[in-house]
């Protein structure tokens, strides 16, 4: 009926309004009377250039203060008095802020959050303020609800009427007390002339610094200190919230901090106090942190969050906009001044197992959306996928390259006045960057889907903070943005006519009537949705106290259970769809959060002592992109080498691992319980090495094993004898170096076999670069063992960037072929014919393939490849259609190669690379383009002409997913994996049985650090276990700590009879895993 | 001879021509300065480092000095004199040649094709033209023709400098556990600017190493040692100047002296820089000073900017050469680390090692110059800031001026007082040697 109701009415309302889009429809201020403009009057004393945060805006406020059904809004504004609406029903509200008394008597308002603060029933408001610089007066204020559409000023009381300068608040019970406690969001002005040390954050600062207030009976007391709370000079706190991250029944904090400072993971450890954990479980963060919000988008349990930052998606925007920091500047600030990894764009973290998260925003496609203020997440269509709402926008582009460099000099430096600067002109002079606010929609598998400008009209508007709430009670969700300079933008969501809905309040106790913190988990047709209630969201902001999910077509939920925020829960049973449910406590039973996602005995645990294998590798400092400053990637952090094999002939199996540049290979020999480092000369001699890839076995069949190294680093070139490979013959327990053919190249993998069945090894010697000459090809080489020496086999020719080869039969034909992966080439199937290799299979898969391993991962008897390639989790972008392209030329002419790197965008392809990037090697370009804006936007032809790209090697890529070749009868198809596998680079597989259940898995590792700080940091895989094509578990279900470490190899070794794990990384200390199987 | 053909020439277009009587063309000094300034004036908008903006003053002013000694019996050419330069080629046979104005032709295309912005020289450049082209026009053309084949001549040299070379050589890397090595300094932790300079072929002195200064006192923040006393000594004056406010006449030095091409200021998300001229461009500005207050003539306005420039653009090369040898770290990053973790110094720290100081050693270098153009003693009136809202200091000689400008880099607190004496007698003593070798004028 009801549904029948709103169905006949939307046709109605759709006359009375056009404006909007497909989901979303914005009705006429003037109908609904919510003419709320947040007005910016900026004057000599007060702008963007006196208080940096001048454009951050208001805050608004959705709930229901009189009890009537319908939600309310509160609005607040800076300049301007607060408003509150009262909802009339039909979409309709009538302004009581002047009767109501809540228009509010400081200077600078910001965020506003609503609780029932007394808990009398009624919804209170708390205001936030800006106080005490650029003239500020006031205090927060506190408006207690009189239960008549009226309110008093009682922060005093409270002890809540802070003279600082607050952004925003939240009110949680962390205590688990009964009562609502407060966080209240403080931000910095420290004009950021230097970092200074992290540890300026443990300084506490009454102005600035974070507050947690605890209630007791009513007072508010300040107990950061003792409670963990950072409240330092530079915490610049524009992001907050509350969730029981971890899900042990406490809640948690996350506070996203502007500019340098790192954000805040606090962790509540259950005992009042809470221990801040961001570089724990964190590879990295957004830089530029603004608003955030949680919600679990992948519908497994737990809370995922999303951050947001400042990446511009606009081509012109984002090349005249500064970026990231270089990587100098970048390590600086980690390695000297104690900061965590930090980089600009928005950043989805999802929610491990282990506590980890996993960030995929440029994977999931929500990196880059401008200037961005409030994320919410909110099943907007009601399909049963979380969907997000970005607002958006700054009336001036401050971080404009052109504004920097060349407009602020000649315009602003006249009116230099010692520090203090005030110039109109000046700030007409910046760009503005009225973005359109983004909504997308959630799918499956961590993927959104771009729905601006068909959910939503596009739009021109300054939106920041946002609530939501279902105003005009038709079960789904609306929104309502606070404006700069335009009437509040109400976004009236038609999805109840699409799918079904629930929607659920609660009565919880006394103290805390609308059960703040509750956590609702919906099960239904098999699937499961999760949502916790805070309503601090997004940014200065708060919404209506509700749960919605959407069910798309399911009728009935299966059940709900709802863990109330004592620790106790209760469920409902068989709960139709599309009503509204009003929950209190009833035969609630203590709920153990043990038991709310079950943990098996992991298959892997670290072995505490390594079994004496303290292998520790340290990458030397080298940095290719202070060489070579337009490279994509790094290729000086490809080791450590590592192989196993008898070395002292005693049956048991030893370790060798490869050194870096200047630091000996190392060599472990198995004793009875232990590995025992030990030292041979001949090879410590040749530390000057890097050594990347090696084999142990016996060369000259003298039943000694003996050794065989390739070498790399990038940094040696030319003729240097430090780019050979090495050869180490084993007689009477000692090694001497052997004589090999010379090719000066950063080689890669080292592969032995008998390929021409003379009963002696043979040994591929993979080609990776040259260095100093990213993109031309290196060569790589069979080297043919002529009773233990070792000479170039002529009829094998292969250039590219090879990076994994392996021996095996592909075609079942009996003999052994050769199969070869690398970077932007497609794997090579090559077969022995005598005097020399033919290719067979021509595959057009060009990745930037690191690792392949055979495995029937599909069971069908046959032998799959497995194919590890970079992810889709980076800014690099590849399809067929639009391949990722590398052009490699001497640009300038200077007798120096250069390499740039290509994306398409829109169907044109643009430099991956800053002006300042391509300049800091072409200098040209700025000759060329005198400012930012005329090159922003430039497409490679104009930048560099059609004659000059097309006479460069040009390299492509057109996948960049890791994924398998499946043998279809001797024919292979690339079969990508499924998005957790897509990351980062997949650098290395083992096959084996792990789990002892008598089939062969494969365990994948992967991580890659090598990359400028525009990409980030390819940090968040936390490996995997392969049974089967749809069955694959990640690491961090199985006791791997893989997350944040770069694996680059993984094999087992048996000692004792205990089969063990050992995973090797690069620039870590190697980890050995018992299998418990 | 060649002046009497050419009047000569004018006096058969004066008959021929029936339209418009062609006119001489007078160029002045005035005219040469104005071009100067400028290229000055772009330098600034484009952003240039102090070396590479030594290098942008130097070729354009030997081009026009060339072609000046071609016709002026007084000047000499420094083909031969400085390294790798051939003699310029002679005006075509026949052709009548404004030589000031071929030079002045000269000077602006070869600073358009140094600095990135050349609309900005064109605009100049081309309002120049028609004035010269109405004039006379047969005379403009063949004057220009003979400017820009001197420019080409000269651009050849130059290109054969390592300059393009340097471009793509690798970054100073900072990367390192040596705590004496330089890091990036707030606020901006900009990587350290041109660390091959060292390897741009030098104009007079024999390389870049000749003048290879005593190595810094030796590293040590143990209380007492030589170093430590320095780095206390920089903390100590600048408090002690801080104290007393910014009318001090030690900040009114330091800031004077500034001479930073890029400060940059960040508040929040909002940035910018304010931009001034480099210390090489400052005593450019000085040497126009002294040509005006000497009346000097064109060719002698141009002996003295060439010779000015020459020193300038040697004492970088000399100077960035043992900055990136004992690659010393600055003074903010001690003094905060180790004994004040919110002082500034009352100069932005620029973006390179310490050790020596450039200021120093260009102003030694240049001061030398100077002198031994205009004379010792030579009191002139420094009214090159003013553009910057940096009031006129007077000085007694050019000596004193580069003493002062020495001792700003301590009162700044960007410079430990070794990098400051040490490196004005590295620049003086590089003056000295560029003024003895190049043989310029005679009689």
């Amino acid at each position: 009926m009801n549904k029948l109701l709103v169905i006949l009415l939307v046709p109605i309302f759709l006359v009375g309004c056009k404006k909007g889009g497909d989901l979303f429809e914005n009705p006429d201020p003037n109908k609904t009377g919510i003419t709320f403009t947040n007005t910016l009057t900026p004057s000599d004393d007060l702008s963007i250039l006196d208080y940096l945060y001048f454009y951050n805006g208001g805050g608004v406020s959705i709930g229901d203060i009189n009890n009537d059904g319908l939600p309310d809004i509160f609005f607040t504004g800076n300049q301007v008095k607060n408003k509150l609406y009262l909802n009339k029903g039909h979409l309709t509200f009538e302004d009581i802020s002047s009767s109501a008394g809540i228009e509010g008597n400081s200077s600078w308002n910001t965020g506003v959050t609503m609780a029932d603060v007394n808990g009398d029933g009624f919804m209170d408001i708390y205001v936030c303020a800006v106080v005490g610089i650029n003239g500020f007066n006031g205090f927060n204020e506190l408006y207690i609800n009189n239960g008549d559409n009226t309110f008093t000023e009682s922060a005093a009381q409270y002890g809540l009427d802070f003279d600082s300068y607050s952004s925003n608040a939240s009110f949680f019970d962390y205590d688990l007390d009964g009562d609502l406690d407060l966080y209240l969001l403080n931000h910095a002005v420290h004009t950021q002339n230097s970092f200074g040390r992290f540890d300026l954050r443990f300084e506490r600062r009454y102005e600035t610094g974070d507050k947690l207030l605890r209630n007791d009976n009513g007072k508010f007391v300040d107990v950061s200190e003792e409670a963990g709370i950072y409240g330092g000079v530079n915490g610049y706190g524009l992001g907050l919230a509350i969730a029981d991250f971890n899900q042990d029944g406490y809640p948690d904090i996350y506070v996203g901090n502007d500019f340098h400072e790192d954000d805040y993971y606090y962790l509540n450890n259950g005992d009042g106090t809470f221990t801040e954990s961001l570089k724990k479980y964190f590879g990295h963060t957004s830089r530029f942190s603004m608003g955030n919000d949680v919600a679990d988008i992948n519908n497994d349990g737990r809370p995922d969050f999303l951050s947001l930052d400042m990446l511009p998606e606009d081509e012109v925007a984002l090349k005249s906009s500064e970026g990231d920091d270089n990587i100098q500047t970048q390590k600086l600030r980690v390695d000297r001044y104690g900061y965590h990894y930090q980089f600009t764009r928005n950043m989805l973290y999802v929610n491990q197992p282990d506590g980890n998260y996993m960030e995929t925003a440029l994977m999931s496609g929500i990196a880059a959306t401008d200037w961005s203020w409030s994320a919410l997440f909110g099943d907007y269509d009601q399909d049963g996928m979380q969907d997000i709402f970005i607002s958006n926008g700054i009336p001036k582009r401050p971080n404009d390259l052109d504004f920097i460099n060349f407009v602020s000099n000649d315009q602003i430096q006249k009116k230099l006045d010692n520090t203090k600067l005030v110039d109109q002109e000046a700030l007409n002079l910046m760009p503005s960057g009225n973005v359109h606010n983004y909504i997308f929609k959630g799918t499956e598998d961590l993927m959104f889907q771009d729905m601006s400008n068909k959910w939503i009209a596009n739009d021109t508007l300054i939106s920041g903070a946002t609530a939501m709430g279902d105003l005009d009670n038709d079960g789904d969700l609306d929104l309502v943005t606070s404006n700069i300079n335009h009437p509040a933008s109400l976004y009236i969501n038609k999805a109840s006519n699409k799918g079904n809905y629930l929607k659920i309040k609660f009565k919880f106790t006394k103290k805390n009537t609308f059960g703040i913190g509750t956590k609702v988990f919906s099960y239904q047709n098999g699937g499961l949705q999760f949502k916790e209630l805070f309503p601090t969201r997004g940014f200065q902001a708060s919404s209506e106290p509700l749960i919605h999910f959407g069910y798309g077509n399911i009728q009935h939920v299966d059940s709900i259970k709802i863990i109330w925020p004592n620790k106790t829960f209760q469920v409902i049973k068989n709960v139709p769809v599309n009503q509204t449910l009003t929950v209190q406590p009833e035969n609630a039973k203590p709920f153990n959060y043990k038991s709310l996602h079950k943990k098996g005995k992991p298959l892997f645990t670290p072995v505490p002592n390594n079994l004496g294998f303290d292998f520790t590798h340290v990458e030397d400092n080298y940095t290719d992109f202070n060489r070579e400053k337009l490279i994509p990637y790094q290729v000086s952090d490809r080791g450590p080498a590592f192989a196993m094999g008898d070395i002292n002939g005693d049956g048991k199996e030893d370790l060798f691992l490869g050194g870096s540049k200047f630091i000996p290979s190392q060599i472990y020999l198995q004793q009875d319980s232990s590995f025992v480092a030990s030292r041979f000369d001949a090879i410590s001699k040749d530390s000057i090495k890097e050594t990347i890839s090696a084999v142990i076995a016996d060369f000259n069949n003298d039943r000694r094993n003996d050794l065989f190294t390739s070498s790399g680093g990038g940094d040696f070139f030319g003729e240097s004898e430090a780019l050979l490979e090495a050869y180490y013959l084993q007689t009477d327990s000692t090694f001497s170096a052997m004589e090999l053919p010379k090719f000066f190249q950063n080689s890669s993998v080292v592969r032995p076999f008998d390929f021409d069945g003379d009963g002696d090894l043979d040994v591929f010697v993979g080609g990776h670069t040259i260095t100093s000459k990213f993109g031309a090809p290196a060569t790589s080489h069979l080297l043919e063992n002529d009773h233990g020496m070792f000479r170039i086999f002529k009829g094998f020719t292969v250039k590219g960037m090879v990076t994994d080869a392996v021996w095996d039969d592909f075609d079942g034909d009996g003999h052994t072929d050769l199969i070869l992966v690398g970077e932007w080439m497609s794997p090579k199937f090559l077969k022995y014919q005598g005097d020399s290799f033919a290719e067979s299979n021509p595959l057009d898969v060009k990745g930037l393939w690191q690792s392949i391993k055979p495995f029937d991962i599909d069971g069908d008897g046959d032998t799959d490849y497995l194919l590890g390639n970079w992810g889709t989790n980076s800014k690099f972008k590849a399809s067929k259609k639009y391949p990722l392209k590398l052009f490699f030329n001497d640009f300038d002419g200077n007798g120096q190669t250069e390499t740039v790197t290509a994306l398409e965008k829109n169907g044109k392809y643009y430099p991956l690379e800053s002006l300042d990037g391509l300049a800091s090697q072409l200098v040209f370009l700025k000759k060329k383009y005198n400012t930012y804006r005329e090159f922003a936007g430039k497409t490679m032809e104009e930048l560099f002409g059609s004659e000059l790209l097309d006479n460069s090697t040009l390299l492509e890529v057109n996948t960049l997913e890791s994924g398998f070749l499946r043998n279809d009868n001797g024919k292979f198809n690339f079969i990508p994996f499924g998005s957790a596998m897509q990351v980062s680079p997949l650098t290395v597989f083992a096959t084996g049985d792990f789990d002892g259940d008598g089939q062969t898995e494969a365990l994948a590792g992967g991580n890659f650090f090598g990359i400028k700080p525009y990409h980030g940091r390819l940090d968040s895989f936390p490996g995997a276990l392969l049974n089967s094509e749809n069955d694959i578990i990640l690491g961090n279900e199985l006791g791997l700590d893989f997350t944040k470490k770069s694996v680059r190899h993984l094999g087992t070794v048996t000692l004792n009879g205990q089969v063990y794990l050992l995973a090797i990384f690069n620039n870590d200390k190697a980890q050995v895993y018992k299998i418990n199987n | 001879m060649k002046e009497r053909l050419s009047l000569l020439a004018i006096l058969l277009m004066v008959f021929t021509s029936c339209k418009k009587e062609p006119e001489q063309i007078v160029i002045t000094s005035e005219e040469y300065h104005k071009s100067v300034d400028k290229v000055i004036e772009v330098m600034i908008h484009d952003i240039f480092s102090p070396p590479v903006a030594s290098r942008i003053f130097a070729y354009p002013n030997i081009a026009a000095y060339e072609i000046i000694a071609k016709k002026n019996d007084h000047y000499k050419s420094l083909a031969g004199q400085v390294h790798d330069l051939t003699p310029i080629p002679d005006p075509k046979a026949g052709d009548s040649i404004n030589f000031e104005l071929a030079a002045l032709v000269a000077h602006m295309d070869l600073s358009k094709k140094l600095i990135f912005s050349e609309d900005r020289i064109e605009s100049f450049r081309d309002s120049l033209y028609s004035i010269w082209a109405n004039k006379n026009e047969t005379l403009f053309n063949a004057s220009k023709a003979y400017g820009l084949e001197v420019a080409n001549h000269i651009a050849a040299w130059m290109d054969k400098d390592n300059y393009k070379q340097t471009r793509t050589m690798p970054k100073f890397s900072v990367n390192s556990e040596e705590p004496s090595r330089w890091q990036p300094t707030p606020p901006a932790y900009m990587n350290g600017l041109e660390p091959h300079w060292s390897k741009i072929r030098p104009f007079a002195i024999d390389s870049a190493d000749q003048f290879k200064p005593a190595p810094p006192p030796e590293f040590s923040m143990e209380e007492g040692s030589d170093f430590y006393k320095e780095v206390r000594e920089v903390y100590e004056i600048g408090k002690d100047i801080s104290s007393r406010g910014d009318e001090s006449e030690e900040v009114a030095i330091a800031k004077f002296w500034d001479c930073n091409p890029y400060v940059s200021v960040t508040r929040g998300h909002l940035m910018f820089a304010t931009k001034k001229i480099t210390p090489g461009a400052h005593w450019i500005g000085i040497t126009k000073i002294a040509c005006r207050k000497d009346n000097a003539d064109m060719a002698k306005t141009i002996y003295a900017y060439t010779k000015a420039s020459i020193a300038i653009a040697d004492g970088f090369i000399s100077c960035w050469d043992e900055k990136y040898r004992s690659n010393l770290i600055r003074p903010e990053t001690l003094i905060n680390e180790h004994f004040d973790d919110s002082w500034e110094p009352i100069l932005q720290t620029p973006p390179f090692p310490e050790y020596t100081s450039g200021h120093s050693v260009v102003s030694g270098a240049a001061s030398t110059a100077l002198t031994d153009v205009f004379g010792d003693n030579f009191a002139f009136d420094d009214d090159t800031e003013i553009p910057f809202g940096l009031p006129v200091r007077s000085f007694k000689s050019f000596k004193e001026a580069a003493d002062e400008a020495a001792i700003s880099r301590m009162y700044g607190g960007i410079h430990y007082r070794a990098a400051v004496e040490v490196g004005v007698t590295q620049g003086r003593d590089l003056g000295a040697f560029i003024v003895n070798k190049l043989d310029m004028t005679k009689g």
